[in-house]
């Protein structure tokens, strides 16, 4: 028997001591059940606190465990050129991704390794972009570890899916264009959100591994384009496998475009630019002179949208960078040049909405002018003409592209007798500001350039000098400082052949959504009325209609087809030691000479505006007013076609 | 009282039944919770429900051979017992096999032997032993100390491994027989005043860094929800989900979709818990403390000293390994790797148990003179 100490048991005293053995073992083996009682009241309370007091709030958190809300993308809106047939369509192009969260730290070695074998991609570098994603705020957002993997890849990788915890193939649609590289330069291309965009983006609900448009209509229209993202309930386990999804909140497939561009006209302005042997950097516009629209617009050389969409080769990428012909550049609108001669369009409708000139103004033109310095008058300075035309008068000057007869419009003559007022520098600066030189366009393609509208006070602040007289003649002539983009000069011809409207052109006629419904119409954008009578547009229409008949235009003559135009060669880089410079070509004109429908600007980097520009733009209007009708396609874009629909 | 001289062939047969119900509850929640691994109940041997129904045969099939054989003959045989035991601590640390960083188990067989559970009962029996063969010197410092190195060494042996939980196992087993075998009061307050003293030093002194790191992860689990947190976060978010009634067997969300780690053996009770609520953890618990209270009640029938440290002993390491085992799933306790016995995955463990029950039927049947007890 166990003997007990000679204590009182404290717990209970009313027992008198070693009356029994048996007693005592009693009352000791009652610290024993005791203890069974503590230890289960303990285990009992903090149970019925989790299960049942706060039962509903780890109830809430079970269900968030297994349930992620994930983003579903829309897919991007379709493109149309304006007789409805699609440029472009989504295809799907396969990923391996990774989602820190899900892959169990001690695997992440041999899941990395894992992931080498099947993709090729370094084991390193997974890891590295993966312990990133842990260290981020967001470990459950997907990481790209490769992109645009083969059919085979894709198909090992799903095939070992089950070792690879964390591990998913995510499919993406990304662009093929299929318009062809003549609408490179207008459609632009996708991308992968960049990193450092990333933070912006994401509050507008852009996910890492997401594409969206990088140039271009794509880059321009990116919110038309895109739709809205969807939400989708999934339950998970723990290891990121889907169960099952539970809801989904459908994304909004994004709207589709309707292009003005005309894929024919496109096409064949593409294939005259290229075939001329001044090819190299050119550009050509053609706008319909009653809504602004751009029918066609090319730049060469091309680049492939294709190369820098998805999964970009960096092979063509590097060739395209270095390339002296600036493919990825678009000459249309991205560049500005010196306009030549074909900015007499502005000094000569501002010489006569001003008074400065009539039809009927005659002036000598000798082939130059000379002018003394205010200061010394035995210092002279010359300018001189292309050629020697004698007498002209309004007709003769615009046909002949006279730069006397221009130097005089503009900037007057006061020597040797002579005393003719001519518009002066401010009066200049202000009608080439309402035909919108010096400033953007306004056109649905991103990286348009502003050109240069030279200005007393713009010299000063640029070159530190003062403006003379010279200054005045070579912006009169389209030369010296003044510089304008392709689309702007042709936006200038539009205007004077439909009266001085002048448009803000527009690449995309309308946005319809996905299923049908106009969300922007086709409507005409006007950016202002240029203040010159239709009286005196008339009279330069009817100059440049003259140009071509007769004039130094002559080249752009077309048999059956009234054109009117003006040409421009204009001077550009160092002078060559024989005294001549390199010149871009430039013609600018519209077609019929007395009903318009129809602007052109053709510009080459290198070349004669009469020889080498002339003759494409007259082939280009000739061909759009002539061609038999377009093949319609099939069906307009509305909603029986949907929007990212891809094979 | 009834003097007799032949054994009562009494047998507990609530003790048994308390004992088979739990073993079968576990067998469920292994069950449900090897689902994810195993898909449907599969033919094969291989499936931890037949393993573990297997290993519940053989230790019924021991408890009642122990129990027909005279508990007294442990007596002579505790010594032995006890080394052989130690023998088998000592090998685990030479050959054993790791998981989880620890090395515990044997390979024998064809399956895996825990030694520390077999050393347990071993520990109790020589405790025993011991005490009841110095009964008459229990006020003596030496026995006091003598008994406190016999439960030191197997639990040394075991924290080498490094396995806290079971080392601690040893030391609840020696502090409950050494108070029923009659300890002075002034000893057992020197050796808890010492052993407060030293606790918080001595935990940051020999603990492993995993455990530092366990008890600041037990203290807020959301530090690393991804990592050393999620067994304990799971573990919560499953128990407290199941609410009174629980989600159905099988249908536990936390259990099926993995998010509970180790779901048969260490927290087999978040399964239970989740699956069939706060009112299935009453019915496990109520077993439990129905099979604790039979234990005591051999305690209190038995004949002599050893027999009733014997079942002492037995019921204290069952009632700390399910205080434990429980209190860590619903975080009360810091993370501790010890079975909730006969209801976790694993032979050793529930064979152990099993044996050890039929010694207290043993106990209960080969008394000498009938006695009435509580």
């Amino acid at each position: 028997m166990g003997v007990l100490t000679n204590r009182r048991r404290r717990w209970r005293s009313e027992y008198t001591e070693a009356a029994d053995p048996r007693q005592q073992i009693n009352r000791k083996l009652w610290v024993m059940r005791f203890a069974i009682v503590l230890a289960f009241a303990a285990l009992v309370v903090q149970l019925a606190r989790l299960q049942i007091v706060d039962g509903a709030q780890y109830r809430q958190r079970a269900a968030l465990n297994q349930i992620r809300i994930e983003p579903v993308s829309p897919s991007r809106g379709l493109i149309y050129d304006r007789n409805g047939v699609p440029v472009v369509q989504n295809v799907p192009s396969f990923s391996a991704v990774a989602i820190a969260a899900d892959i169990p730290k001690p695997r992440e070695v041999a899941i990395a390794g894992g992931l080498q074998q099947l993709t090729g991609v370094p084991a390193l570098e997974t890891i590295m972009k993966i312990e990133q994603a842990r260290q981020s705020n967001d470990p459950f957002a997907p990481v790209t570890i490769k992109d645009g993997m083969t059919a085979d890849e894709t198909f090992h990788l799903r095939e070992q899916l089950a070792e690879l915890p964390g591990v998913q193939v995510a499919v993406q649609p990304v662009r093929q264009y299929t318009g062809g590289p003549e609408l490179s330069d207008i459609l632009g291309y996708t991308g992968r959100v960049d990193p450092q965009d990333y933070a912006t983006l994401k509050g507008k609900g852009y996910l890492a591994s997401d594409y969206l448009g990088k140039a271009g209509v794509e880059a321009a229209y990116e919110s038309y384009l895109r739709g809205l993202p969807g939400r989708q309930e999934v339950e998970k386990d723990a290891t990121g496998r889907q169960i099952r999804v539970l809801g989904t909140q459908p994304a909004q497939p994004g709207d589709s475009l309707k292009l003005s561009i005309d894929l024919d006209l496109q096409k064949k302005v593409a294939q005259l630019l290229a075939a001329t042997p001044n090819g190299g950097q050119a550009a050509a516009v053609v706008m319909d002179v009653h809504t602004g629209e751009v029918l066609a617009l090319v730049s060469l050389p091309f680049y492939d949208n294709n190369v820098l969409s998805g999964k970009i080769n960096e092979t063509t990428l590097e060739q395209y960078l270095h390339d002296p012909n600036k493919p990825l550049v678009n000459h249309a609108l991205a560049e500005q040049y010196a306009p030549g001669s074909i900015f007499k369009q502005i000094t000569g409708t501002a010489a006569l909405q001003e008074g400065v000139a009539t039809p009927s103004t005659t002036i000598l033109a000798n082939g130059y002018i000379n002018v003394p310095n205010d200061y010394d008058p035995s210092i002279v300075y010359t300018f001189r003409d292309w050629n020697t035309f004698g007498p002209l008068n309004f007709y003769g000057g615009v046909a002949n592209s006279s730069d006397v007869y221009f130097y005089y419009l503009a900037g007057g003559y006061h020597a040797y007798g002579q005393n003719f007022n001519g518009l002066g520098i401010d009066r200049l600066v202000k009608y080439a500001g309402y035909y919108g030189i010096g400033r953007k366009t306004g056109i649905d393609i991103a990286g348009e350039a502003d050109g240069v509208l030279p200005s007393p006070a713009w010299k000063k602040a640029t070159f530190g000098d003062d403006w003379r007289l010279g200054d005045t003649y070579n912006m009169g002539i389209g030369q010296g400082f003044v510089a304008a983009t392709p689309i702007q000069m042709v936006r200038i011809t539009a205007a004077v052949a439909n009266g001085g409207t002048l448009f803000t052109p527009r690449v995309v006629s309308e946005v319809r959504d996905a299923q049908g419904h106009i969300v922007v119409p086709n409507e005409p954008k006007i950016e202002s009325h240029i203040p010159v009578t239709a009286a005196n547009f008339a009279v330069m229409r009817d100059a440049m209609a003259q140009a071509v008949l007769w004039g130094s235009a002559h080249p752009a003559f077309e048999p059956d087809l009234k054109i009117a135009g003006k040409t421009g060669t204009a001077e550009f880089g160092p002078r060559h030691p024989d005294g001549s410079y390199d010149t871009h070509a430039w013609f600018s004109g519209f077609a019929p000479a007395d009903n318009p429908q129809i602007a052109v600007t053709v510009f080459l980097l290198n070349g004669v505006g009469a020889t080498n520009a002339a003759p494409l733009g007259a082939k280009i209007l000739d061909y759009y007013l002539h061609r038999p009708q377009p093949q319609t396609a099939a069906a307009p874009p509305s909603g029986d076609i949907l929007p990212g629909s891809a094979p | 009282m009834n003097l007799r001289n032949t054994p009562t062939r009494e047998f507990d047969f609530i003790l048994l039944l308390a004992a088979v119900a739990l073993t079968i509850y576990g067998a469920l929640l292994i069950y449900s919770g090897s689902l994810t691994t195993y898909g449907s109940p599969g033919q094969a041997l291989s499936h931890p429900v037949s393993r573990q129904l297997a290993f519940a045969v053989i230790g019924l099939v021991a408890m009642v051979a122990l129990a027909r054989f005279d508990y007294r003959a442990f007596g002579p045989l505790s010594l032995a017992l006890y080394v052989l035991s130690l023998a088998g601590l000592l090998f685990v640390l030479v050959v054993g096999s790791s998981a989880y960083g620890s090395r515990r188990w044997i390979p024998m067989a064809g399956t895996q032997v825990q030694p520390s559970e077999i050393a347990k009962v071993c520990t109790v029996i020589m405790l025993a032993k011991y005490f009841s063969d110095n009964q008459e010197r229990m006020a003596s410092l030496r026995v006091f100390l003598t008994s406190m190195v016999i439960a030191a060494v197997p639990a040394a042996l075991v924290l080498l491994e490094p396995d806290l939980g079971s080392a601690m196992v040893f030391g609840v087993i020696w502090v409950a027989m050494v108070i029923i075998a009659g300890a002075r009061p002034s000893h057992l307050a020197g050796m808890f005043g010492a052993v407060l003293a030293a606790l918080p030093v001595g935990i940051w002194a020999i603990a492993h860094d995993y455990q530092k790191a366990r008890i600041s992860v037990w203290l807020d689990p959301n530090k690393d929800p991804l990592g050393k947190g999620f067994n304990i976060l799971q573990a919560e978010i499953s128990i407290g989900s199941g609410g009174w009634f629980g989600k159905g067997l099988t249908h536990g969300t936390q259990t099926q979709l993995d998010y509970l780690r180790t779901q048969t053996t260490d927290y087999v009770f978040s399964v239970g818990a989740e699956e069939l609520g706060f009112m299935g953890a009453m019915l496990l618990l109520g077993l439990f403390a129905l099979m604790l209270f039979r234990c005591l009640r051999v305690a209190g029938m038995s004949d002599d000293a050893f027999g009733r440290l014997i079942a002492v002993g037995v019921m204290s390491f069952i009632l700390f390994q399910v205080f434990i085992n429980i209190g860590v799933n619903i975080r009360l306790v810091p993370v501790t790797g010890v079975p909730l016995p006969l209801v976790s995955q694993g032979g050793s463990s529930l064979i152990t148990i099993l044996a050890s029950l039929g010694i207290l039927q043993s106990i209960l049947g080969h008394r000498r003179r009938r006695g009435r007890a509580t």
